[in-house]
């Protein structure tokens, strides 16, 4: 090939190079009726399927079919006749009637007169369309996979649910049965030590069935009300009491306290109130117990008073049950305990550290 | 416990299939002055003693020894409207939004301050005393 130097290459060169394109290309006659094809090369023929002397003379709405969109159409119809270049992508159709995605760009080349002509050049993008397609399948598959398994995971989950309802309605159902168990062994008692100590640890249970009662009946299982826990828990203690003599009352703070916490508070608060009731009021002696429970800076502050005897003035108790299990308590809910002569009465105070709770 | 009033003997019937909680439940009945007509641990058991009896109250767990069918007993007592029926079960999630005819749920476990204080919140009401406030521990039915 002869390059000429300066300018252009001469025109029979340009069109050689048209012709020979790999690139489909397509020239069409502006100033004829209706847009005629003028002139197409090799590369338009062998993608189209049509020979030459089919195509020229005819517009190249020919190439559209059933499932070409008409949307399109108009904007390249629009495009043309505002004598604007477009880029576009359109389904068309090859002789033999196969579709395939021609991505074109149409450019109007005018001389003194106005347009000439539309060149267009063009593109099969029939493959890029299938991998469009084939990863819209793939998402589609994805999504159902991920149907198929969150819907499988809310049916574990159910199942996980039922499962968690059946054990705490087991676990209460037994603290019943325990408590009924303790009861009825003190009825058959007779009066004395042994029937004290299994009404003791009746109550014991009771107020540790009302820590579980409340643990669960709000949704969360995570956190346990002290505050609720205390009213529940006042019902029950002044329902034993005579009301002219001796009174429990209660100053909680609606406290969100970790679950795990519910028992050994519930134990710990029964224990100070039936420890200051036993003790406290000897020979008909009248009065009351308070318990105060307030937040702190890093837990919470405990307080149960009475206005008894005290401490001092108490005959020494041998057994002292109820002492050791209050301090074993707090030691184990890694707080500190201690206990007052306050003239009158007895105070305890208890600080327990809780973690970042709610 | 419980006011102890003579007149307010209830005659109930106690629908368990746990045996220790009814025998115990039987004994704190019988301490608080009210009368165990009967003990039914399955429906048709607790069905037939409800016809047979006609108690004042019906105390209904939900559980029984053929399934969950405390739901059915609590709808079939609640008919004669001479027995109130109260639920009493560890298994409050399973309780109808109707409550199947009962007045309202003793949630196990219970304390017998909560039975002694809901008896008489019922002797309260079937005498058409006027009992607004209803016993910590015992949730009423929805109105």
């Amino acid at each position: 090939m002869s390059v000429r130097s300066e300018s252009a290459p001469p025109p029979a060169t340009l069109v050689d190079a048209f012709a020979r394109s790999p690139s489909p290309m397509v020239i069409t006659d502006a100033r004829a009726p209706d847009n005629p094809v003028a002139w197409v090369n090799d590369a338009f023929l062998q993608a189209t399927g049509y020979a030459a002397a089919e195509i020229v003379g005819r517009n190249c709405r020919m190439l559209q079919g059933p499932a070409t969109d008409h949307d399109t159409v108009a904007r390249i119809r629009a495009a043309v006749a505002a004598a604007e270049p477009i880029s576009v992508e359109l389904l068309n159709y090859r002789k033999d009637g196969t579709p395939f995605w021609n991505a074109m760009t149409i450019t109007p080349v005018s001389d003194a007169q106005g347009v000439a002509f539309y060149y267009a050049a063009q593109a099969d993008m029939t493959h890029t369309h299938q991998r469009e397609v084939t990863m819209r399948g793939t998402n589609d598959e994805l999504e159902r996979l991920v149907d198929a398994r969150t819907h499988a995971l809310s049916a574990a989950l159910e199942q996980k649910t039922a499962l968690l309802h059946e054990v705490d309605h087991r676990v209460k159902n037994n603290l019943q049965v325990i408590s009924s168990l303790m009861l009825l062994k003190a009825r058959r008692t007779p009066e004395g030590e042994a029937r004290d100590a299994l009404q003791g640890m009746a109550e014991r249970i009771g107020a540790l069935s009302t820590a579980h009662r409340l643990l669960y009946s709000e949704g969360d299982c995570a956190h346990f009300n002290l505050g609720d826990f205390a009213s529940e828990f006042l019902a029950d203690m002044n329902a034993g009491l005579d009301p002219e003599r001796h009174r429990v009352e209660a100053d909680v703070e609606p406290i969100a306290v970790a679950a795990a916490m519910a028992a050994p508070l519930a134990l710990l608060i029964h224990e100070l109130t039936a420890n200051a009731l036993r003790h406290a009021f000897p020979d008909a002696r009248e009065g009351r117990v308070s318990i105060a429970a307030k937040r702190t800076e890093h837990g919470m502050h405990l307080t149960i008073r009475d206005d008894g005897i005290g401490l001092g003035a108490a005959p020494p108790n041998p057994a002292g049950f109820g002492r050791n299990l209050v301090e074993m308590v707090v030691r184990q809910m890694r707080g500190t305990i201690v206990w007052r002569d306050a003239g009158p009465g007895t105070t305890v105070e208890i600080d327990i550290p809780l973690q970042s709770a709610s | 416990m419980g006011t102890g009033n003579a007149d307010a003997a209830l005659r109930i019937l106690v629908v368990e299939d746990e045996a220790l909680i009814a025998l115990e439940l039987e004994c704190l009945l019988d301490d608080l002055g009210h009368v165990t007509v009967g003990i039914a641990g399955s429906s048709a058991e607790a069905i037939a003693l409800g016809l047979s009896t006609a108690p004042d109250v019906a105390f209904v767990d939900i559980h029984l020894v053929d399934g969950p069918t405390g739901i059915e007993v609590a709808r079939a007592l609640s008919e004669d409207r001479r027995t109130t029926v109260v639920f009493m079960t560890a298994n409050a999630k399973r309780i109808p939004r109707d409550f199947a005819g009962a007045i309202g749920v003793i949630a196990k476990p219970y304390s017998e301050r909560v039975v002694a204080s809901t008896l008489d919140y019922v002797a309260d009401r079937r005498a058409g005393r006027g009992a607004e406030a209803w016993p910590d521990g015992f949730l009423p039915a929805p109105v």
